[in-house]
């Protein structure tokens, strides 16, 4: 070819490149024409969100709310990696729990959240909603999250095993009536009394939370090694493994889908560990049992003690990138504490929220004949106040996982050795995954 | 009367010479300029960073060697470092032979149905790891699990074994997915080598008396050497690579007691979980040098520079 020296192909292909990149210059990618834009992470939220969404709207003519449902895990990425590079970050996100903790890492002034303190004393909130539920949303003494949520933990049991088996659980009051009934309908590869977790440490952290124990104290420090802790292993390590075992698991973490469906319906696990969320994906994965399901308090640890905990959670906060922060408090606000929402939400969900006077809805007191009948509701909104504050640091991937570690180190001990020279085994286990946890609180000079 | 035609020729060979002298690089422009944006660029920000403590990549403070110091007393590291060279030894000491062995039998002649029984062994490749990761966290699952039901009814091994919730089974797990998926995909490597060994040789060979492990070792590995060179050195990269399997098979995690914690893991998690992307960056840079050194001694050992020289 005279024109060109490297033949038509080659022609061809920069003709192409050339129109591609025209026309991508004439088709730029269009401005976001919301107003608000909102991440999602729960699916089961979506819903009542575009509702809530489209009410703002109603509210505030000329307002557009982008809800975007955005998977579990991408979201605490995603918006990390937006904070990081200053693009694409939304004005609004649901954080979880667990997650939450990683955004305050480095100075304050550089948290990617809107410092929502002083609003919510100054709107009453603070004496309004569970305060506990404030605690993993705060960091130095700075709240940056509006606690969606409270999750109490009950227990979900199968009502018709237990009623064939004469068990009436108004008489299970502590831990110990709950495991000498549990030793007694416990078939050692054929029926448990409990879904507990001897691989990963989900099911240990509930009953931590029960005792008073956690990962971090008010001041950030970590305390999965204090006494609290080692009395915790040194009581759930024989129900998971050894001769006396009442519990296991379901999974690398608590179960769902195929195999909680199938646990549940063949009566191979008798009690779940159930905060209220965790109701509605049991409504949902296994519906055979409607009507032979029930709930029951947590058992105490002491009599007269708690009988509750915590698992999971979800906190609304306003990013920094937000122009109109004011517009998103309120959208914030009318999201989290409309009552009637919020009973809206409880129907959709079986989510308790944080905000107390919504608990007086109606929808609260309706009874569900998945739970054989029982005022679901009215159950977890009873036992909200007594939930422990769960608090939180940067490095709480880590101390997560280092308990989990833990555990799996008392288990094998447990099995290979039962009660001799536990306690200490135990002690010592922890001492080194805390000791291990500060050396990366230590790294980090903000 | 239009231009002198000499006038024409000339303006012609002008542009011919100038297109000929500037669209090569206009050709390699794109190239170029993505790989220096997205390729160096990244990797000597990365190189800056692990020089410091992070917090995301705006609060950086300048901490010398000390990510690196770090790394060399963390213990998830060397768990991570530990995990992730028993996967790679199993690769290469079971994966390959098992696929040396399924390419010999699948390019008998005698074999019926081989055209079938190769597309078969290497269609798991076409599944991506994702997908083939939460398929056999449903195929391992205690009580309910595929797995466990035949086990139990073919050697009685109990129905609730927990391959992925007992550390000492997660790394057999995840080496059985891997040979599940891996084993058919070298086999197509070694299927094309093997059928480019001269077929004189194996013919002289015979007239010689080799029997069929002589042939194998005189013949075959001689002829099938380069590539088995880079099966064995592309399987090893890919092995230290490993990630997507066991996070998705694991519950996006590291598995009980970070059975299942592979370097690459360890980089992701510390990079965009923790926010510690110096510390990552270091744990990459440490993976790097790793796999290149390793890299360097397998070609060493084998010869791979005498065979090219």
């Amino acid at each position: 070819m005279r024109q060109f020296p490297y033949g038509k192909a080659a022609l061809c292909i920069l003709f192409a490149a050339i129109t591609a990149g025209l026309w991508l210059a004439a088709h730029p990618v269009k401005n976001k024409t919301a107003t608000l834009t909102f991440w999602i992470f729960a699916k089961n939220h979506y819903d009542a969100c575009k509702a809530a969404a489209a009410s703002f709207e109603e509210l505030h003519p000329g307002v557009k709310v982008d809800v975007q449902l955005v998977a579990g895990q991408a979201v605490t990425h995603r918006l990390q990696a937006a904070f990081w590079s200053d693009l694409d970050v939304p004005d609004l996100v649901e954080t979880e729990i667990s997650a939450a903790g990683t955004f305050f890492r480095g100075p304050l002034e550089h948290v990617g959240f809107v410092d929502l303190t002083d609003r919510i004393h100054k709107e009453g909130l603070w004496d309004g909603m569970v305060q506990a539920r404030f605690a993993p949303y705060t960091s130095r003494g700075r709240i940056f999250g509006l606690p969606n949520d409270i999750h109490p933990v009950m227990l979900a049991y199968r009502r018709d095993i237990f009623e064939q088996e004469g068990i009436d659980v108004s008489k299970i009051r502590t831990w110990d009536d709950f495991i000498r009934i549990g030793r007694k309908l416990t078939i050692p590869g054929k029926r448990y009394m409990i879904e507990l977790s001897d691989s990963n440490q989900w099911s240990f952290e509930v009953c931590l939370f029960q005792r008073g124990g956690g990962y971090f104290d008010s001041e950030g420090r970590c305390i999965i090694d204090n006494e609290i802790a080692v009395q915790t292993m040194c009581w759930y390590v024989p129900l998971v493994v050894g001769p006396n075992r009442i519990g296991n698991s379901l999974g690398t973490s608590q179960g769902s889908g195929q195999m909680l469906t199938r646990a549940l319906e063949d009566g191979y696990i008798l009690c779940l560990i159930c905060p209220d969320w965790r109701t509605k994906q049991i409504e949902m994965d296994v519906p055979r049992v409607s009507g032979k399901m029930a709930l029951m308090p947590l058992p105490a640890v002491t009599p007269g003690g708690p009988r509750t905990s915590t698992f999971g959670g979800t906190m609304i906060g306003i990013t920094k990138h937000c122009k109109n922060q004011d517009l998103a408090w309120e959208f914030a606000k009318h999201l989290y504490l409309d009552s009637r929402g919020l009973a809206q939400m409880f129907r959709m969900t079986n989510t308790v929220p944080a905000l107390r006077k919504a608990w007086n809805q109606p929808a609260f007191a309706e009874p569900r004949e998945y739970w054989s009948g029982q005022k679901i509701g009215l159950l977890y909104a009873a036992l909200a106040p007594e939930v422990p504050a769960q608090y939180t640091s940067p490095v709480i991937v880590t101390a997560k996982s280092k308990l989990g570690e833990a555990l799996v180190e008392c288990i094998q001990r447990y099995k290979e050795h039962g009660d001799a020279g536990f306690e200490e085994f135990a002690r010592a286990s922890l001492r080194d995954s805390a000791e291990q946890v500060r050396a990366m609180i230590r790294r980090n000079p903000y | 009367m239009g231009e002198p035609k000499h006038k024409r020729h000339t303006d012609t060979s002008k542009w011919f010479a100038l297109q000929y002298r500037y669209a090569p690089y206009l050709f390699v422009a794109p190239f170029v300029i993505l790989f220096a944006a997205f390729g160096c660029w990244p990797i000597i920000k990365s190189l800056i960073l692990s020089l410091h403590t992070t917090n995301g990549p705006k609060d950086v403070v300048f901490s010398g060697l000390s990510n690196f110091r770090f790394l060399l007393a963390d213990p998830d590291f060397h768990k991570a470092v530990g995990n992730t060279a028993e996967y790679a030894f199993w690769s290469v000491f079971l994966q390959l032979p098992l696929s040396l062995g399924l390419a010999i039998l699948l390019s008998q002649k005698w074999l019926r149905g081989r055209e079938f029984l190769r597309l078969a062994f290497f269609s798991p490749h076409l599944l991506g790891t994702v997908f083939v990761g939460v398929l056999f966290s449903v195929i391992f699952i205690p009580q309910y699990g595929l797995l466990n039901k035949v086990l139990h009814a073919v050697a009685g091994v109990p129905l609730d074994t927990k391959w992925l919730a007992n550390p000492s089974l997660v790394m057999p797990a995840l080496v059985l997915t891997a040979l599940w998926m891996y084993v058919g995909f070298n086999m197509i490597y070694f299927l094309a080598a093997l059928q480019a060994v001269d077929r004189e040789l194996y013919d002289a060979a015979q007239v010689d008396g080799a029997n069929g492990w002589q042939t194998f070792l005189a013949v075959t590995m001689p002829g099938i050497k380069p590539v088995a060179i880079f099966v064995l050195v592309m399987s090893t990269i890919g092995s230290f690579q490993l990630f997507e399997l066991p996070y998705t098979m694991l519950g996006n995690g590291p598995g009980p007691d970070k059975a299942g914690l592979t370097v690459v893991m360890y980089l992701y998690q510390s990079g965009f979980v923790t926010g510690d992307l110096g510390y990552a960056s270091a744990i990459g840079w440490t993976l790097a040098l790793g796999v290149l050194v390793i890299s360097l001694i397998q070609m060493k050992l084998t010869g791979a520079w005498k065979g090219s020289a």
